[in-house]
C-alpha cells in the first residue's frame, strides 16, 4: 500500500497518541511482567534479579494450584448456566410479545453496574443473620462462610448478573435467522423440539462462539465481586480464584516476582483456552445465511 | 387467537416476570435497606419495609465520619479525564485507519485489533511497577494515565463507523483548504454523533465501574474512588447495612440513569461487538 508523503505523515501524526498508548500501557507490561518474574520486589525497596527461583516457588506453591482448580470449577459452574439462561431468555424475549424490549433492558441492569458493588449487595443479601434471603427463606445458612456453599455461591452472583448481557447477543442471533427457515422446518413437519435441536442451535453457533469464548475468557478474570463476597479467598480458600491469587501475593504477600509468574502462567493459559475453542468450532460447519 | 397460543403467552409472561423480579429484587431490597434508620434495621425483621423512609444515612454518609464527598468527585474527574483523552485520541487513530492510506496500516491495526485480548490481571503489575519507576503511585496521573491515550476497542468500533462516512463529503471539505483537524472537527465528528454517545455511556460505565486498578495503584483517602471507598466502607463497617447499603446506592444510581436515557444506542453496540 503506498501512500503519498503528505497523507503518511498526517496519519502517523493522527496514531501518535494511541500508538504511544497501546505501546507503553498494553505490549510493553507483557515484556515488563516476564522481567518481574525473574525478580525479588517486595514493592518499596530495591529489586533483585533471582533467574528462576519464582518460578520454582511458585510451581511448588499449593495456593496457587488450588486456585487454578477453584478457577477451573468456577468457569465450568459459571459458563453454562448462564449460556443455557441466556439462551432461554433470548427465546421467551424473541416471542415477539409486547414489552420484550422493556424486560430485555430491565435484564441487563445488574450488567451495567460496578460487580464490586454488585458483590457487596449480594453480601448483605446472603448474610447470615440480618441478609435478606435468610429473612425470606426463614432459616439460617451460611452461604458464604460454609466451605461447601461459598464457591457455588459466588458463581450464583456471577450468573446473575452475565444472564441478561448473555440473552442479548442470543436475542441478536436469533433475529438473524430468516423466518423462512423455521417455516420450512414446520411444514416438513419437525416439532418445536426437532426445530430447536436440528435447525436453531446449529444456525446460533456463530453467537455462541462468540458468547462462549469471552465469556471463559472474563469468568477466568473474575475478581472484583469475589473479593467483595469473600475476603482472602473464603473459607479454607475455596473461592481462591486465580486473579485474587495473584493480586494477594503481590499486593499483601508483597511477593511482587511470584505473583509475575502467575501472572504470566494465567496469560499463556487464556491464550491456550482461546485457540482451543477457536479450533474446536472451527472444525464444526457453520452456516452462512447471508446469500 | 386459539386457547394454546393465549396459554403459551401468558407462560411465556410469566416466566419473563419472574426473571424481572428475580432481576430487580436485589436493588429493591438494597434500596429498602438503604432508606432505613439503623435502629429500625436493628430492631425489627429484615424484611420489613422502611417506616419511616429516612434519608439519614445519606446524611451521615456525606458527613465528615465517612466522607463520601471525595470518592465521588475523584472518580467523576476521573472518568472525566479518560473520557476526553479517549474521545480525542480514539478519533484521530480511527480516522487514520478509516480514510488515510500510508504504508504500515493493516499490519499496525492488526496489532491493535491483537492488544484486545490483553487481560487486565496481566498487565497489573507490570503497570503497577511501571508508575511506581515513575512516582507516580497514590496520584491523580497514576490513575489516569494508562486509559488516556485512546482505547482499541474504542478505535476499532470508530474505524467501522467512519468507513461508511460518504467520501464526497470529505472531498468537498478538502476542495474547500480544510485540514485534517477542521475535517474532523467540522464534518466527521458531527455525522458520528450517535457512535460518540455509544461511546460516551460505555467509557463513562467502564471506568465509573473499575476497581482493580484503583484499588492496587492508591491509598488512603485521598485519591479514592468509589468503588474502593466502597470495598473499605463494607470491610470497615462490616455488619452497618444500613449505611453499606446507602453506598451501593449511590454508586449504582447515576449509572443506572444514565443508562436508562442512552440504552438504545449502548444495547446496539453491545450486540455488535460486545464490548471490553
Amino acid at each position: 500500500m503506498g501512500g503519498r508523503p503528505r497523507e503518511t505523515r498526517i496519519a502517523y501524526l493522527l496514531l501518535a497518541p494511541s500508538l504511544f498508548g497501546v505501546a507503553v500501557f498494553l505490549v510493553l507490561p507483557i515484556l515488563v511482567v516476564i522481567g518481574l518474574g525473574m525478580q525479588r520486589w517486595d514493592l518499596i525497596g530495591p529489586r533483585t534479579f533471582v533467574g528462576f527461583d519464582n518460578v520454582v516457588a511458585v510451581a511448588e506453591d499449593g495456593r496457587f494450584a488450588r486456585s487454578l482448580l477453584v478457577t477451573a470449577v468456577f468457569v465450568a459452574v459459571v459458563i453454562p448456566a448462564q449460556t443455557v439462561l441466556g439462551l432461554g431468555a433470548a427465546l421467551l424475549l424473541n416471542r415477539g410479545l409486547r414489552g420484550s424490549t422493556f424486560f430485555r433492558v430491565l435484564y441487563v441492569l445488574p450488567w451495567i453496574c460496578a460487580p464490586l458493588v454488585i458483590g457487596v449487595v449480594w453480601r448483605w443479601i446472603l448474610a447470615p443473620t440480618d441478609g435478606a434471603l435468610n429473612a425470606l427463606l426463614g432459616r439460617r445458612v451460611e452461604w458464604l462462610a460454609d466451605p461447601a456453599l461459598a464457591l457455588p455461591s459466588v458463581a450464583a452472583v456471577s450468573v446473575w448478573t452475565q444472564v441478561g448481557y448473555v440473552a442479548l447477543f442470543f436475542v441478536a442471533g436469533l433475529r438473524a435467522i430468516p423466518p423462512s427457515v423455521h417455516e420450512a422446518a414446520v411444514l416438513d413437519g419437525a416439532g418445536p423440539w426437532q426445530t430447536f435441536r436440528r435447525i436453531t442451535l446449529p444456525l446460533l453457533r456463530p453467537t455462541l462462539f462468540f458468547v462462549l469464548v469471552t465469556g471463559v475468557i472474563s469468568a477466568f478474570q473474575t475478581f472484583d465481586s469475589v473479593y467483595a463476597l469473600t475476603p482472602k479467598g473464603g473459607p479454607q480458600g475455596v473461592t481462591d480464584v486465580v486473579a485474587g491469587r495473584i493480586y494477594f501475593e503481590a499486593f499483601e504477600s508483597r511477593a511482587v516476582g511470584q505473583a509475575a509468574v502467575m501472572a504470566v502462567v494465567l496469560f499463556v493459559l487464556l491464550v491456550v483456552v482461546t485457540v482451543a475453542q477457536q479450533r474446536w468450532f472451527s472444525r464444526r460447519t457453520t452456516y452462512d445465511l447471508s446469500t | 387467537m386459539t386457547r394454546s397460543s393465549v396459554l403459551r403467552d401468558a407462560a411465556t409472561y410469566l416466566a419473563l416476570g419472574a426473571g424481572a423480579l428475580l432481576t430487580l429484587a436485589p436493588f429493591l431490597l438494597s434500596l429498602m435497606t438503604a432508606v432505613k434508620s439503623p435502629l429500625q434495621f436493628a430492631s425489627q425483621p429484615t424484611l420489613q419495609p422502611p417506616n419511616p423512609v429516612t434519608g439519614e444515612n445519606f446524611v451521615e454518609l456525606f458527613g465528615s465520619r465517612f466522607g463520601f464527598v471525595t470518592p465521588i468527585v475523584v472518580t467523576a474527574q476521573v472518568v472525566a479525564v479518560i473520557l476526553v483523552g479517549q474521545l480525542v485520541f480514539s478519533v484521530f487513530a480511527a480516522y487514520a485507519f478509516a480514510r488515510l492510506r500510508f504504508p504500515g496500516r493493516d499490519a499496525l491495526f492488526w496489532v491493535y485489533l491483537a492488544t484486545l485480548m490483553v487481560p487486565q490481571a496481566v498487565t497489573i503489575i507490570p503497570l503497577y511497577s511501571m508508575m511506581a519507576d515513575l512516582g507516580l503511585r497514590n496520584t491523580f496521573w497514576g490513575l489516569v494515565l494508562p486509559q488516556l491515550f485512546g482505547s482499541p476497542y474504542a478505535i476499532f468500533l470508530l474505524r467501522e463507523y467512519f468507513r461508511g462516512i460518504p467520501g464526497d463529503l470529505l472531498d468537498a471539505a478538502k476542495l474547500d483548504g480544510a485540514g485534517t483537524l477542521r475535517i474532523l472537527r467540522h464534518v466527521v465528528v458531527p455525522v458520528s454523533r450517535p457512535i460518540l454517545a455509544t461511546l460516551t455511556v460505555i467509557t463513562v460505565v467502564t471506568h465509573w465501574n473499575n476497581f482493580l486498578w484503583p484499588l492496587v495503584i492508591t491509598t488512603g483517602p485521598q485519591w479514592q474512588v468509589i468503588t474502593v471507598a466502597t470495598a473499605g466502607l463494607q470491610s470497615q463497617y462490616n455488619g452497618n447495612w444500613t449505611i453499606v447499603m446507602a453506598a451501593t446506592t449511590v454508586a449504582i444510581l447515576p449509572l443506572l440513569v444514565l443508562f436508562l436515557v442512552f440504552q438504545r444506542h449502548v444495547i446496539r453496540s453491545i450486540t455488535i461487538t460486545g464490548f471490553r
